[in-house]
């Protein structure tokens, strides 16, 4: 299955780019994702255990399953406001 | 009144939420959310701080704020719906990010709620919104300072409950 990833903030500093294609196996967690995004990225692995994932525009948990066509974005807690 | 009513009104009610790249225009806001029936409004407004004093005491050159947009606009609507959920009297809400390059003593956020009257939680449920914007909204904020520049990050984690 093929997976849009979007980095923001420091994640994207580090990853170099907004955004990427993935293809992995079908059935594939947050979890798993978050090791793949390591391996791909060895400059945002340190950053990954306060990472937030979303999934189509909703926060994902650990054990959420990815599915084709899905839009993940990463990025740290959030810092808006004033 | 039962549920079903009391949830038809609410949707009639104005609710603004957007990221905006433009100056945020305070009296065009409130004006979108006061009604006939309004008698408060609680207004809030955060800055960029130029000298910081608490904590890490520092000065800021600019402040660069970036937003997942559709998300965040998502996340703003669900502090809305918060709110009515919890100030069932509130009746006009405004929700407003500025993203970009912003100089200090610039807004860069609006929360404004409209009621009747101003006792029956129009104050909280703005300190709610932006309390929880800054919990759930995907908005960051880069520092930029004479001697560099540095990401903010938040505390918080998002779990279950954070979800609309």
């Amino acid at each position: 299955m093929t997976l849009t990833i979007l980095f923001f903030a420091t994640l994207r500093d580090k990853a170099k780019t907004k955004s990427t294609q993935l293809t992995l196996d079908d059935g594939i967690t947050v979890a798993d994702l978050k090791k793949e995004l390591a391996i791909r990225f060895p400059e945002i692995a340190s950053s990954l255990p306060t990472t937030i994932v979303s999934r189509n525009k909703e926060f994902a948990e650990s054990d959420e399953v990815l599915k084709d066509g899905d839009e993940v974005a990463v990025f740290p807690p959030v810092s808006g406001g004033d | 009144m039962n549920n079903l009513q009391s949830s038809i009104i609410n949707h009639q009610y104005p609710t603004v939420f957007k990221i905006t790249n433009d100056p945020i225009d305070l009296d065009a806001l409130l004006a979108s959310i006061t009604l006939s029936s309004t008698g408060a409004a609680c207004v809030f407004t955060g800055m960029v701080r130029g000298v910081t004093k608490r904590g890490d005491a520092h000065e800021t050159v600019y402040l660069e704020y970036e937003a997942y947009i559709p998300m965040a606009e998502a996340k703003m609507k669900q502090v809305a719906d918060e709110i009515r959920e919890k100030w069932n009297s509130v009746e006009g809400i405004a929700i407003v990010q500025r993203i970009g390059r912003l100089d200090p003593m610039t807004p860069t956020i609006l929360i404004a709620c409209t009621a009747a009257h101003r006792d029956t939680g129009v104050f909280e449920a703005a300190r709610y919104g932006i309390d929880r914007l800054k919990e759930i909204v995907p908005v960051w904020k880069k520092e930029v300072g004479p001697n560099g520049e540095e990401w903010v990050e938040g505390e918080y984690l998002p779990n279950e409950k954070d979800k609309a």
